[in-house]
C-alpha cells in the first residue's frame, strides 16, 4: 500500500544542505506493523512526514495505494491525509483550548460528516481508548498517557487505513507507554497498517518488522545495532 | 461550519479577545452617533435657500453726507446696475438668506395684542425682488411699480398693505388652507395693521439657518433710501465673478464720496453660515477614520499574535486534513465572531448614547438603518484586517506538527 523508490530529501538553508533521506526505498503492505529505529537525526521523522504527505520530497517516487503522490496538489494531499492517514505525535498535539470531544472532532469536521455521524464516531473511539467519562475535559486536565490515548482516538476516528506514529511513547513513563503500545497492537490486529518510529528497542521488537535508518538510508541485517540505539 | 468549536475556543481564551471586542464596540458606538450627527448636519446644509445662489452676490454702499438725496442715489444706482452688461437683475434690500442677520416680526391672523403671532423674516424689495432672488412665485402676483414705496429711515416702515409670503408661512398662518388659497387673505403686523397676501412663494429661507422658522419669509414692497444701501445682484450665468469688481468700480466712480464694500457671493455667505457645521463634519470624519484605523491595526496585531502562538496547532490541523482554505476560514470566522460580539454590544451602546444625547443636546434620534450599515462596515473592516494574518496561517506547513516548536 506504500511504495517508496529512491526517495531523497535535501533541506537547504543559506549555508548548509542536509541530506535527510538518500535513495530511500521501502514497501509496506496492508496490515503490517513496522517499527522504525535509528539514531537521532538519521531521517526517521523526515521519512514519516513524507509517508504522511506532510512534506514534499526532492526526488524519487512515492506511491500511496498505487497513486503517485508527486502529482497531487495541496487540496488533494490534505484530503488523503484526512481520509487515509492517522497521525500520532510525540507531544500529542492536542488543541489546548478544545475539550476532548472537540479535539477528536477536528479531523471529522474536515471530512464533512454530519453532526450525528461525527458524534457516533467520537463516542465510539473515546470509549475505545477508555476515556468515555472525560469528554468534557480539557487536555491540560489529563495525564500524558491519557492525552496520547485521546490523540490515538482522534487519529482513529476517521477510520484510516494507515497509522503513522512518531515516537508515540517518547514523552510517557514505561507504564503509560505499555498501555499505548497495547492499544496500537490492538488496532493493528484489526487490520490497520502502522508505522511507528521509536527509540525503545523493546517496543520496536514487538513490531512484525523492523527498519533501521542511518544517515537517511535503510540499513539491513544489523539487528544488534538496534539494541545499541538510544536518544 | 465550525462555528461551535471556534466559539468555545474563544470563550476559553476570552481575556485575550475581550479588549478588541470592546474596542470594536466603542468604534461602533462612536461611528453610529457620528454618522447620525453628520447626516443631520448634511441635511441642514443641503436645504435650498429657494434662491438662485450660484449667480447672486451682494455689494453695499455707505454714504456719510447728510445733505445727499439718498432716494435719488439708490434709484440711479439701481438703473446703472440693471443696465450693466452681464447683470440679470438687481434690487436694494435689507438682507438675504443665510446672512445670519435680518429683520423679523410677528404676523397675526387676528388683530390685537392678546393673541399669539408667528415670527416671519422680512425682506424689503421692489418689483424686481422676486426675479433678482430667482424665487418661484406659485400663486398670486408679483408687486407692481405702483405698489412700492420708499422706506423712511427715521419714521420706520409705514406698512404698505400688500405682502408676498412663503408657502411655509402661509401654512403657519392658515394651517387648514392650501398655501395657494391664502392669496387674498389678510394678516396683521404691528398687532393691528392689516396686510393682504397677494402672492405665495414656493420657498425663500429666512436669514437665520438655525431658526426653527427658517422657511417663514415675507417680501414687503418698500425700498430703503438712506446712507446704507445693500444691493443684491443676480448675474447672467457665468458672469458673477467678473461682475463683482466691475460693479464695485462702477459704483465707486459714480460717487467718489462713498465707500463701496461688502462684496460677497451667496456661495460665500452659505459657506460662512455653515462653517461650524462643515468643521464639525470634518472633525467627526477624522475621528471615526482614526478610530477605525486604530481598531483595524489592533485586529491585525491580535490576529498576528494569535497565529504565531498557534503555529503548532495550525500545523496539526493541516496534518489532520485541513486544506489551506479551512485554516484561512478558521481565522476569518474567529474574527467574525469577535467582531459580532463587538458590533452587537456597540449597537446597544450606540442606541443608549444616542438616547442620552437626544435628551441632553436635543439631537435627532439615529435613523435605524445606520446600525446595520455600521455593523456591516465594521465586519468588513475586521475581515480585511484579519485577512493578512489568516493567509499567513494558511501557509503554515503541515510538517510543523512533527517538528518540535
Ligand atoms: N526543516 C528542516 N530544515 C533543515 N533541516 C532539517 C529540517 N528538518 C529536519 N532537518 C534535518 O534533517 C535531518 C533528519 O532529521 P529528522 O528526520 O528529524 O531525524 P530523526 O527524526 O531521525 O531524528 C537532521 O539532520 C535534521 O537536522
Ligand atoms: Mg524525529
Amino acid at each position: 500500500m506504500l511504495t517508496m523508490q529512491n526517495v531523497s530529501m535535501v533541506y537547504r538553508t543559506e549555508s548548509v544542505e542536509t541530506h535527510a533521506l538518500r535513495d530511500f526505498s521501502l514497501e509496506v503492505d496492508e496490515g503490517e506493523f513496522v517499527s522504525v529505529t535509528g539514531p537521532s537525526g538519521s531521517g526517521k521523522t523526515t521519512f514519516l512526514n513524507i509517508a504522511g504527505l506532510l512534506e514534499e520530497f526532492t526526488s524519487g517516487t512515492y506511491k500511496l495505494d498505487g497513486k503517485d503522490t508527486n502529482s497531487l496538489g495541496d487540496t488533494e494531499r490534505s484530503r488523503l491525509r484526512n481520509e487515509k492517514i492517522g497521525f500520532i505525535f510525540q507531544s500529542f498535539n492536542l488543541i489546548p483550548e478544545l475539550d476532548i470531544f472537540d479535539n477528536v472532532d477536528v479531523p471529522l469536521r474536515y471530512r464533512g460528516f454530519n453532526a450525528a455521524e461525527r458524534k457516533r464516531r467520537i463516542d465510539h473511539v473515546i470509549d475505545m481508548v477508555g476515556l468515555g467519562s472525560r469528554k468534557k475535559h480539557l487536555p491540560s486536565q489529563l495525564s500524558g498517557g491519557q492525552q496520547q490515548r485521546v490523540a490515538i482516538a482522534r487519529a482513529l476516528a476517521g477510520e484510516p487505513r494507515f497509522l503513522l506514529a512518531d515516537e508515540p511513547t517518547g514523552n510517557l513513563d514505561s507504564e503509560m507507554a505499555e498501555s499505548v503500545m497495547q492499544l496500537l497492537e490492538d488496532i493493528n490486529s484489526k487490520g490497520t497498517t502502522i508505522i511507528m518510529v521509536t527509540h525503545e528497542p523493546n517496543l520496536a521488537a514487538r513490531a512484525k518488522r523492523n527498519i533501521f535508518v542511518r544517515d537517511g538510508r535503510i540499513s539491513t541485517g544489523e539487528p544488534e545495532l538496534q539494541v545499541a540505539v538510544g536518544g | 461550519m465550525e462555528l461551535g468549536p471556534i466559539w468555545r475556543a474563544l470563550i476559553r481564551n476570552k481575556s485575550s479577545y475581550i479588549l478588541i471586542a470592546l474596542q470594536i464596540a466603542a468604534t461602533m458606538a462612536l461611528m453610529v452617533n457620528a454618522v447620525s450627527i453628520i447626516q443631520e448636519r448634511t441635511r441642514m446644509m443641503s436645504r435650498s435657500s429657494g434662491t438662485d445662489e450660484a449667480n447672486i452676490f451682494q455689494i453695499y454702499s455707505m454714504s456719510f453726507d447728510p445733505a445727499q438725496d439718498y432716494q435719488a442715489m439708490v434709484a440711479a444706482d439701481l438703473d446703472a446696475i440693471r443696465g450693466f452688461p452681464g447683470v440679470a437683475n438687481a434690487v436694494v434690500t435689507n438682507s438675504l438668506p443665510l446672512r445670519q442677520g435680518g429683520w423679523s416680526q410677528d404676523l397675526k391672523t387676528e388683530p390685537g395684542t392678546d393673541n399669539e403671532g408667528s415670527g416671519v423674516a422680512i425682506y424689503f424689495v421692489d418689483e424686481h425682488g422676486v426675479d433678482t432672488f430667482g424665487l418661484n412665485l406659485v400663486a398670486g402676483r408679483n408687486f407692481e411699480v405702483t405698489d412700492v414705496s420708499w422706506f423712511d429711515p427715521d419714521a420706520g416702515p409705514r406698512w404698505p398693505g400688500l405682502v408676498i409670503i412663503t408657502e411655509a408661512m402661509a401654512t403657519e398662518l392658515f394651517p387648514d388652507a392650501r398655501p395657494a388659497d391664502t392669496v387674498g387673505k389678510t394678516a396683521y403686523i404691528d398687532n393691528d395693521i392689516p396686510v393682504t397676501i397677494i402672492g405665495v412663494l414656493e420657498k425663500m429661507q429666512a436669514p437665520w439657518k438655525d431658526w426653527a422658522g427658517v422657511e417663514r419669509s415675507m417680501l414687503v414692497p418698500m425700498k430703503r433710501g438712506d446712507g446704507f444701501a445693500r444691493y443684491v445682484i443676480r448675474a447672467e450665468p457665468g458672469y458673477r465673478d467678473e461682475l463683482i469688481p466691475q460693479i464695485e468700480q462702477m459704483l465707486a466712480e459714480r460717487d467718489t464720496g462713498r465707500v463701496v464694500d461688502g462684496a460677497a457671493t451667496m456661495t460665500e455667505i452659505r459657506a460662512n453660515a455653515y462653517l461650524e457645521d462643515s468643521a464639525m463634519i470634518k472633525l467627526l470624519v477624522f475621528i471615526v477614520s482614526l478610530l477605525t484605523a486604530i481598531t483595524s491595526l489592533g485586529i491585525v496585531g491580535l490576529a498576528s499574535f494569535s497565529v504565531a502562538r498557534r503555529t503548532k496547532q495550525i500545523g496539526t490541523r493541516r496534518a489532520l486534513g485541513a486544506p489551506k482554505a479551512a485554516i484561512l476560514r478558521y481565522f476569518m470566522l474567529e474574527n467574525f465572531l469577535i467582531s459580532s460580539v463587538g458590533v452587537v454590544s456597540g449597537a446597544v451602546i450606540a442606541v443608549g448614547l444616542n438616547m442620552w444625547m437626544v435628551q441632553r443636546f436635543n439631537l435627532t434620534p439615529i435613523s435605524w438603518y445606520i446600525i446595520p450599515v455600521a455593523m456591516i462596515a465594521l465586519w468588513l473592516v475586521g475581515q480585511c484586517a484579519v485577512y493578512g494574518p489568516a493567509r499567513r496561517a494558511s501557509l503554515v506547513s503541515p510538517a510543523i506538527a512533527t517538528r518540535s516548536v
